[in-house]
């Protein structure tokens, strides 16, 4: 690196909890270069290399750090470092395939219909009130509900599952060292929950949800063993409630600050499958992913050497100027987003994301005519995972 | 068995080649390369490797 190189590049207070990945700072780092050093390493911040650096085999997914990197020990930390998104090479694949049946996209298709019953009766228990908090009313018994479908729990279950995602979840928030003791408070009842499913599923004939094929799988341990089961259910039960919770979150505070794109959704449901990208694009819960370097490179006018940390911003690359016109617009077709990372640790449970938060906005949108803001939301900061921690609304009750 | 990929919604993730890599792979400029007429018997492996694409750019035909 040049002296005068250090001068230009812009530097970003990455784990500083009041930093936004929205703010005018970002921006103006953005057009100013592709890039931007933090005390992490580096942020890439435009379209076309956060595109390009997502999928370079160069580089590994960079989550694995995480633990190390904040010396975060424990059950949570632990778990991590065994699971999915953390696995490379063959082992990764051989258990991405093994997954992947349990969320393939006719399956998900077939599943439209359970979505939009459990959509309607959550709706139900409030729309003639003319007021929710959106947040505990909707977004998160109708996440976890969606995973305990597609899991084959028992929907009552949904309170508690939906508690420890919460609690797990603020370990990928800025703030995530003063709730360790929480954090695998809540890793260690979900093992303890996923134990007892397993035990209790063991006894009954296999039926067609993702836990079922993992049983089937687990018959070779070779081919899934006693502890990737566990972790994988934990994976699915973290890994679908939190995410969807927060994404349907954003969308409906965009959606509130967008009455006309709301009224054209409820005119409109074919447009809820395109609604959900535009808001993946410019509002992605996941904020920005990580990648590692396996090796010294040179990338554009950038010397990575190995180990080097990259934070791959989605939500900078998606308002990126240089590729899309600003705004909310249901209607338009835009280029793919980067809200469900990309390359090999693309997230497994995209098609049941889309899925349930299509058929939510689509009923949502014809249900919660006039929505606005009763008080003001409050949000988790604007950087790691992101969305509304409460979010009231107000809106036409139903007659 | 035909598969056809399409190449201006594909963005390499390579999700296909995890799914069925003796399909599908990379060559050493990044191409993704596959196999484009396979016999008949590796037709639930495509059918994998299609369903497994974020971006649905795979279609098995006849």
């Amino acid at each position: 690196m040049s002296a005068a190189e250090t001068i230009d590049v812009p530097y970003l207070k990455l784990s500083d909890p009041s930093f936004s990945i929205r703010s005018q700072e970002v921006r103006e780092a953005r057009a100013r270069n592709w890039y931007a050093r933090t005390p992490y390493g580096i942020a890439v911040l435009r379209y076309e290399d956060v595109g390009k650096l997502l999928r370079d085999p160069r580089f590994r997914q960079g989550s694995h750090a995480w633990p190390a990197h904040n010396q975060a020990t424990g059950k949570f930390a632990d778990w991590w470092l065994r699971m999915l998104l953390n696995r490379v090479g063959e082992d990764h694949a051989r258990l991405r395939r093994l997954a992947n049946p349990a969320f393939s996209p006719k399956l998900i298709a077939s599943l439209q219909p359970v979505f939009a019953e459990l959509a309607n009766d959550i709706i139900d228990k409030f729309a003639r009130r003319g007021t929710c908090e959106f947040m505990a009313e909707f977004s998160e018994p109708y996440a976890t509900r969606v995973i305990c479908a597609l899991l084959g729990l028992d929907q009552s279950e949904w309170r508690n599952l939906a508690d420890i995602a919460a609690d797990m979840g603020l370990a990928l928030g800025v703030t995530f060292k003063r709730d360790l003791e929480k954090i695998n408070a809540a890793t260690e009842r979900l093992f303890d929950y996923a134990h007892r499913v397993i035990e209790e599923r063991r006894t009954r004939p296999p039926g067609e949800d993702f836990i079922s094929l993992l049983l089937q799988a687990n018959e070779n341990k070779d081919k899934l063993s006693d502890q990737e089961l566990y972790d994988m259910v934990v994976l699915a039960v973290f890994g679908g409630i939190d995410t969807t919770r927060n994404q349907l979150g954003l969308a409906m505070s965009m959606f509130v600050e967008a009455p006309d794109q709301w009224k054209l959704l409820a005119e409109r449901p074919d447009l809820a499958k395109n609604a959900v990208e535009e808001v993946m694009r410019l509002r992605p819960t996941t904020t920005w992913v990580t990648r590692e370097a396996l090796e010294d490179m040179t990338y554009k006018d950038l010397l990575i050497k190995q180990g080097t940390t990259l934070h791959l911003f989605a939500e900078s690359a998606g308002t990126d100027p240089e590729v899309f016109a600003p705004g909310l617009d249901i209607t338009a077709q835009r280029k793919p987003h980067f809200g469900f990372g990309g390359g090999a640790h693309h997230c497994l449970g995209h098609f049941i994301a889309r899925g349930d938060m299509t058929e939510a906005l689509k009923l949502l949108a014809q249900r919660l005519r006039n929505p606005r803001y009763e008080g003001e939301p409050l949000f988790l900061p604007d950087s790691g995972n992101t969305g509304p921690i409460t979010l009231n609304i107000r809106f036409d009750p139903e007659a | 068995m035909k598969i056809c990929v399409d190449l201006e919604k594909c963005q390499s993730h390579g999700q296909c080649a995890i799914a069925a890599p003796e399909l599908f792979s990379f060559d050493a400029e990044g191409k993704l390369r596959w196999v484009k007429e396979p016999p008949v018997e590796q037709q639930a492996t495509a059918e994998a490797a299609a369903d497994a694409c974020p971006e649905q750019a795979i279609t098995i035909g006849t």
